[in-house]
This record gives structure tokens, sequence and C-alpha cells, in this order.
């Protein structure tokens, strides 16, 4: 993004507020209080990238992920590297897929409903309310007439339906169930976004996960960040926090972190952690503080992200176009459901490269068959889901023994799924399979995944049970705040990027009451 | 189960073009000779520069406006599979074209490989600065006369040349224009290009002659093979500058080998598809990713993690795990060079070592794989991922399954990211524009839709 022009901070002065992290999580926060007149330096890892050099290609395109690496364990590893984190000014929005579901109220009351995992110490309305300022804010097209959310409406009219959209919707319309337009963070008209200037139009490129190269789909870059440095708010690129100090009174003074192979410290009156839900736990429990509760790093959960593939008579060619288009929220609480929460389902798109990581990952392919799947690439199409998981004490995130580049240790990540996540996964694939072979797909290919990370340091009033009170302040460092998806108390059905933003403004007009 | 394999696996696109930059004072004629002798196997194009030859001055005689020119000529003239020689003066054009379209900034798609003949490098061309003045002080009053055309192919040459040839080579210099020969002199051959060249990953054949002077032997090795990562010597002993006219059938011949022997050792990528890579619908940086990935794995490559016998235990995993037609690219060397450059996938499995320690440990377990049959091969590989079993070398069964999952994700993802299997699967979404009002997406998105600038797929249902 374009810092000409941003105001700088020395190391020596003590700014009001260090934000670790520029994504979904630090960058609403850092453009909020920097508009209020305090004094804001937003540390990046990764480097800052102008959209115009990104490219389409898979094996490349990676610069924006976070790719350092990640230890995963359990019966059921997650993927870490292009499936998850991003790494760049703007975080984890370079390379999301913009598909912007909102979570209903249900999503954050599970245990009320069915007295298993946990709710959130959010009340709904005041959730609503920011995401309802998020989705304007940073363009949010989706279908006029919402079936699940009657009077919700979106800016701009939903991305053009794709070969999958098409396929999707025939088999859904088939087996009764109601599916349509899915709400997308990216704008289907131009668009002139306060203090960053031209967004275009969605062109159907299909390139979102690689980096958006005409700035339709939202990023942080290109929305609360130009905001945030108009300010007075600085973005300081590669710049890796790797410690966090402590005065005598047990409240942060400074971060260390390393710029250009140097070490620095940067003073600060208050920190807030938006490294998404690996970085954040793996710095606290690296630095030890804020753990009184034992909980950081705890309650690790991922979304089951299985999908399935049909084999289709004529050219799919799913790369093209906005690669989820379509939605179902059918599914949130199924009557015959054996299983606590739900799940979405989407119509996919997807790149080569990735389609074949996932077939010989997903479904163990190789050899000719592997060979033979890929050359039916442009005939499959398929649809996935984002489905409940609930949080559980054999899943967390731990140190390994082995340092990485910056002398930290690594992120060692278990994760297996229980009874739940499991009798979801059952019924969605049935369902999902259903919705294909109704649509005429053939010699179905279901594919597991698993996608996010979610509830490493979780929000709760209970200091026993939760690492940042509802304000999202720490429990042990008053000077500390969380503002990412690690403090989530359950995994939502809806993809994470839209409530970490809502819950990013909220947390910053928190900090601004205190 | 259907697939999309193309009916002759080498289809005459195959053949080669090679396109040819004439030295100083020369012309396209110099390469008549290495055509006639390369007819059955090569496309031997020989193109005048601005001020040679047949061709006017008015294209431009600055290094610049002739790579520019040369560019435009490859470019209308179509080829997808080609070389390109330069000749002494045509040889830092050569290189620059080279660079230009190995970045992607260059309309051009399908460089396999670069010849140098006596070429002048891309940093300023070693000269001695009396023989510099002298050939100025030729063309002071106009163009180069008879004597002087004949001190020029005397010093150099290493022995006389035929009579016609001679004859042609004097025509040449006598009509040479005095503003490009100057321009070269004065300016071309001073100009340092080796920060825009960089350093490049072509294959590339360095021929000299052994009794040459400022562009000889050793001066090659310094100057052009600093340049090249993976660079042919050849040297032509007792032979001096003007080595087409001079050794013909020995050049013509090292072309021959350096193109079944290194330079066309790569998938064939149909023409419609390298046509659309080379067009303004694909973004300049990643033309220049696709064109670098096309390009002839080195046949003499140096394992940088793994062993030799390393090498050739992967290559074998990988006939099996991606079996591959017709040349294959050698997907086992690509692996090395990313396990060196530490490229991981930004996670491991806890059960495995490091990346490295993995593939160690786990080749060292499989050598020998290549000699049993194929079934037997498949067997093995399967116990890999079977829920029980012993292990693999000190690793256990759960790191054995991660570690071949690990192994088939690379070598599946470096198949699928040559442009050659992009055009297999019908891949075409590398064509999607550049950036904003030039990122031209897709209009077209329902089933069974295409758009006019897609290449043609065979109905393989």
């Amino acid at each position: 993004m374009n810092l000409t022009g941003m105001r700088h901070y020395s190391d020596d002065e003590v700014v009001d507020v260090v934000v670790v992290g520029t994504g979904a999580g630090g960058a609403p926060l850092t453009a909020t209080l920097a508009a209020r007149g305090l004094s804001v330096v937003a540390l990046e890892a990764g480097p800052n990238f102008d959209p115009v050099d990104y490219t389409g290609d898979e094996t490349e395109a990676v610069e924006i992920n976070w790719m350092s690496e990640r230890i995963s364990g359990g019966a059921d590893p997650t993927a870490f590297g292009q499936n998850n984190s991003g790494r760049g000014v703007g975080g984890s929005m370079l390379h999301w897929g913009a598909f912007a579901p909102r979570p209903g109220e249900a999503d954050i009351r599970l245990k009320r409903d069915s007295g298993l995992g946990e709710d959130w110490d959010v009340d709904y309305e005041e959730l609503k309310g920011y995401l309802g300022q998020v989705e304007h804010f940073i363009g949010v097209s989706g279908p006029s007439d919402y079936p699940w959310d009657p009077g919700r409406s979106y800016r701009y009219p939903a991305p053009r339906r794709n070969a999958s959209s098409d396929m999707m919707i025939r088999g859904c319309q088939a087996v009764g169930i109601t599916a349509t337009d899915a709400p997308a963070a990216l704008v289907t008209h131009d668009h002139h976004q306060e203090e960053f200037g031209l967004r275009h139009a969605c062109a159907n490129c299909g390139n979102c996960h690689q980096g958006c190269r005409n700035s339709s789909k939202a990023g942080t870059d290109n929305t609360y960040l130009p905001l945030a440095v108009k300010a007075g708010a600085e973005i300081r690129a590669e710049s890796m926090v790797h410690g966090i100090e402590l005065d005598a009174r047990g409240r942060v003074s400074a971060v260390v972190y390393r710029k250009d192979g140097v070490d620095r410290r940067q003073r600060c009156a208050q920190l807030v952690l938006s490294a998404g839900g690996v970085e954040t736990p793996r710095l606290l429990l690296h630095t030890g503080i804020a753990n009184s509760s034992g909980q950081v790093g705890r309650n690790f959960m991922v979304h089951g992200a299985t999908q399935v593939w049909g084999r289709f008579d004529t050219d799919m060619r799913g790369h093209r176009g906005y690669p989820s288009s379509i939605i179902s929220e059918d599914m949130m609480r199924p009557n015959d459901a054996d299983f606590a929460g739900g799940y979405l389902i989407q119509s996919l798109g997807v790149m080569p490269l990735t389609y074949a990581t996932t077939l010989t990952r997903g479904a163990g392919l190789w050899g000719q068959a592997l060979v033979d799947a890929m050359d039916d690439y442009r005939y499959m199409a398929g649809v996935g889901i984002n489905g409940e998981c609930l949080p559980a004490d054999r899943n967390r995130l731990e140190l390994s023994d082995e340092l990485d580049e910056f002398g930290i240790p690594k992120a060692v990540i278990s994760f297996t799924a229980g009874p739940n996540e499991k009798a979801l996964d059952k019924h969605a694939t049935e369902r999902m399979s259903a919705i294909v072979e109704a649509a005429g797909g053939k010699d179905l290919q279901v594919l597991a995944r698993t996608a996010h990370t979610v509830g490493t340091a979780r929000m709760g009033a209970d200091r026993e049970r939760n690492v940042v009170d509802p304000d999202g302040r720490s429990h042990d460092v008053p000077n500390l705040w969380i503002s990412d998806n690690s403090t989530f108390a359950s995994s939502l059905i809806a993809n994470p990027a839209i409530t970490i933003m809502a819950m990013s403004l909220r947390t910053a007009d928190r900090m601004l009451a205190a | 189960m259907t697939s999309f394999i193309p009916e002759n696996p080498v289809p005459i696109e195959a053949r080669p073009t090679v396109f040819c930059l004439h030295a100083l004072g020369s012309s396209a004629r110099e390469f008549d000779g290495i055509a006639a002798r390369l007819a059955d196997d090569v496309d031997v194009v020989g193109l005048d520069l601005p001020g040679f030859g047949d061709l006017s001055a008015a294209d431009g005689v600055t290094v610049d406006e002739m790579v520019a020119y040369v560019v435009r000529r490859i470019r209308s003239h179509g080829a997808t599979r080609w070389m390109i020689l330069g000749h002494s003066m045509g040889g830092k054009i050569a290189s620059i074209v080279a660079s230009r379209v190995l970045s992607g900034d260059a309309p051009l798609f399908g460089l396999a490989g670069v010849v140098l003949l006596a070429g002048s490098p891309p940093v300023p061309e070693p000269m001695d600065e009396e023989r510099r003045e002298q050939m100025l002080a030729w063309t002071d009053e106009g163009g180069l006369d008879d004597d002087a055309a004949r001190e020029f192919v005397d010093a150099n040459t290493g022995s006389p040349l035929p009579d016609d040839e001679l004859r042609a080579a004097l025509t040449d210099l006598r009509r040479t224009s005095r503003e490009a020969w100057r321009a070269w002199l004065q300016r071309g051959s001073r100009e340092d290009w080796s920060e825009q060249v960089g350093t490049l990953d072509v294959p590339v054949l360095i021929v000299s002659g052994g009794a040459d002077g400022d562009l000889g032997p050793e001066n090659q090795q310094r100057l052009n093979g600093a340049v090249y990562t993976r660079p042919r010597f050849l040297t032509l002993d007792g032979a001096g500058h003007l080595l087409p006219l001079e050794r013909t059938d020995e050049v013509a011949e090292a072309i021959r080998a350096f193109w079944f022997g290194e330079a066309g050792r790569s998938p064939v990528i149909p023409t419609d598809w390298s046509r659309l890579v080379a067009s303004p619908r694909v973004q300049p940086r990643t033309r220049g990713i696709l064109a670098r990935r096309a390009l002839a794995d080195n046949p003499r490559y140096k394992p940088r993690v793994l062993s030799a016998r390393h090498i050739i235990t992967l290559r074998a995993v990988a006939a099996r795990v991606v079996p591959q037609q017709g040349v294959p690219i050698d997907l086992a060397t690509r692996i090395d060079g990313e396990l060196a450059d530490g490229k991981g996938d930004g996670w491991r499995s806890k059960e495995l070592p490091s990346d490295i320690e993995a593939y160690l440990i786990a080749l060292d377990a499989l050598d020998g794989l290549e000699n049993l049959a194929d079934a037997e091969q498949d067997d093995v590989l399967a116990s890999l991922a079977a829920d029980d079993g012993p292990g693999l070398g000190s690793m256990t069964q759960a790191a054995a399954n991660a570690w071949f999952e690990d192994v088939r994700a690379a070598l599946v993802r470096t198949w699928l990211a040559h442009p050659a299997t992009m055009a297999r699967i019908g891949f075409d979404g590398f064509a999607n524009g550049s950036s904003g009002r030039d990122l031209f997406g897709y209009q077209l998105l329902a089933a069974g839709e295409r758009e006019a600038w897609e290449p043609t797929l065979k109905e393989s249902k």
C-alpha cells in the first residue's frame, strides 16, 4: 500500500498504542484509535506489497502467506502455509477468499442452545452493529434478498455466478435446499474508497487467494489502513515482534522487534496483539506473560472444510470467476443433526495446484489416478463447508524445542477431530454428495481439509478459564489487549474475517472508554 | 476415465527456430552456411540489424534500439520454441533479449537456449583502444572502403576464408552504414548492461575461437561465463573471430548437439498456448515466471542438498507418483533446488524431522527403487501410505505416511506449475491480465463457455 507522507515515531517515544499485526484484527482498531488522536504504531512482520505486483502464479504467490514453518500434530493435523495465515501489510486479508457470511446470534450462543462448547461474553446486538459498520465500510457485495435474514442488504450486487455456482444452485434446488448468491467482501462496481482511491469492480479473474491485483477485494490495505495512516498512525513493515517488556508494576512498557536484522525496542503505553490465532499465543507463550489461567494456546479450533467434487460432462473450469459465489445457510442447525452446531455450504472454484494438493493430501491420490484426476480438472465442480468445531482440551498450541529464524520456538499445533466434528462431517458429506449428484456430477471425490485458526486466547469474564476479559483486555496485564481470532470462544460457522474486524472496532471503543 | 493427451507427443512445433544476430559489419547472410547445414532439424532465421546488410539504420543503431527491433522481429515471426544466437556484437544483443524474455518484460515466450559465437558480453566489451580508434578512423570520411574491409577481415580470421565467403564478407562491410558502425564502436560496445541482464539460468552454448583476441576463450569464461549460470563452453582451436564463416561445419554441429542434448530437452508447449503467454493477457511478472519454468532442466545439475543417488531414487518416486510421457520435467532436481532454498510449504507433521532430514532418511531407505519392476515400485510406495508398516529407515510408519504425503504434494505441484502441464489440463487462468483496467479476468463464466482468446482444447469426452 501507499505509505507516502506517513508519520513516523521514534523507538524511544512512548507511543499511546503499539499494535502487533495489520490484518483484520489490528487494522480497524489502529484506524479508530488514530482517528481519536492516539499515537499508534502498527508493527507488521511481513513486507509492504504493491498489489499490482502480485502474481496469480500459485507457486510464487506464497509470498503473501505465512510460510515460516509450523509443526502440526494430532490425529488430524491441520495444514498451515498457504492454507492459513498471511504475512505482509494487510495480514491474512491479502490472501483471504472474501467469503463474508455474518455470524448469527445462535452462533455465539452454542452452549445456551446445545449445552456444548462455549458462549461468547458479547452482546449480539452490539456485535451486529459493528458487523454492519464493517460491511458498509469495506464494501460487501451480496444478494438483495437474503433468505436467512430478511431485511439484510448489501452495498453492491452479488458477484457473478460461475459454472460451480450454477451447479450448486441446480443441485440444491433438486434436493430442496435453499441456496443463493453469497455475500463477498469485494466491490462489483468501481468504488471510491476513502483515503485509498479507486477500487475496480471485480473482474472475475479467480485469483483472490493469490492477492487481488485491482483492489476489488477488500483487505485492510485498501480500507482501514489508509484511514489509519491519514489519521497519523505508522505502519512499520518487516518488523517481527519477539519480545514484550514489563515494568515493575507488571505493565507492558515496550515491545522488542527485529527489523533489518537489528533488534529494536518500541516503547508504548498500551499493547494490542493482533497477530492471529497462531502467532498471538506463540508470542505470549514465548514471553510467558498473560497466562496465569494457563489457557494461552488452549482450545485451538479449526473449521471443518470438507469438499465434495463431481465430474461433469461439460467444461466447468472453476478457476474462472469469484471462487465461492453461492451460499446455503440451511444447515446452520439441521433438524436431523446428531451433533451441536452446523455448517455453511458454499460453491467452490479452485486453482489447479491447490486442487491437486487437496487431492493427494485429502484423498490420498497418486500415480496414474492422480494424473487422470488432474486431466479431469476442467470438468470438475464442487461444494464445500465451513463447519462448527467445539473447543477441546486435546487441541492446543504449544512451543517446540526448535527455534525459528528469530529465535522464537516454533509452534506445535495439535488437532484431533472429536465425535461432534466427525458427526457433522458425515452429515455434511452426505448432503454435499446429494447436491453434487443431483446437479449431474459423477465419480464423486470427497476431500478432507480444515481451515482457519481460532480460539487460542479465549475471551470471557471468568479469569480462571479465559485469557482476556469481555472487553478484550488481558486478565493479568492491564495495558495488554488482544484483538484477533484467538479470542473467539467458539469457532462460529461463519468464516472469521468480518467478525474479527467487527470485534476490532469494538475493542477500540472499549480501549477508548477505559 | 478421460484424459487430455496430445495425439502426437512430439508434434511438428517441437522443431526450433534459431534467430541469429550478426557481428559488427556483417549481416544475416553470415548464417547462410549454418542454415543449410541445420536445415533438417532447425529453422535458422538470420536478422539484419539496423544499419547492416539490407536494413537501413532508421530503426535505430543504439543497443537499446537494436534490442527492441529484435524483439519486434521475433514477435512478428511468431516462433514459440526458439533459441537466440549472437555473433560478436550480436552476442550482447542476444543476452539482453534473453534477459527480457526471462523477466517477462518482452512480449515473447518460448526461448529455450542461447548460443554465443565469440559473443560480446553485457559488460563493456574488452577492446584495444588503438584498434577502436583505427576502426573509427576508417569511417571518418564515409563508409568503409575496400582496403579497410580487407584489413578488418584479415585481423579477425585465424586462417584465410574461402573466396566466396571473403567476397560476401567484404560486401557486407562496405555496405555497413557509417552511423551503425560508429554507434557500436563509440557507444554500444562500451555500454554496461550487466545490471539489467543480471544472471541468466538458461541453457547456453558459448563458442570461441582459440586464436581470437579480446573475445577469445579466456574472456568468454570470465565475462559471459559470469552471466550464465549453466554455460557449456566450446573452443575451436585455431579459429579467429568470424566463427560462422571460418568453422561453419563445427558451429552447425555444435548447435545441433546443444539443441538435442540440452536446450530442446523440455516438454513441448502447444503453439497457441505459447502465443497466449506472450500476449498482453499475461502480466509480465507471471510471463517471466512461466518462461523460466519452461526451460529445459540442466543435464549437468549438481544436487544441492540431496546426493546424486538420492536424485536417482527421487526420480524413481516421481515417475510412479506423477507418470509423465515424452521428455519429462525433472521434478527431482527441481525439488532439490526448493529444499536448498528453504522453500517449504509452511508446515510439517509433528512425526517428521526437518524437511531436508526427512528426504535424506526416506531416500536412503528407498535406495535402489529404480531397479524394481514398476509394480514392485508401486507396492513399496503403497506401503508408505499404509496405516501399518515397518516405517522408513529410522522413521516411524506415521512419519513414512507424512513424508509420502509431503513428497506427493511437492511432486504434483512442481509438475502442475510447468506451463506444458497447464496446457495439458486446460488451465489458462494465468492469462487473466495485469492489474487495474488491465486485469481482464473472465467475461464468460458458465459451463461450456469459452472466450475467443482462449486456446483450443481437444474434447476428450
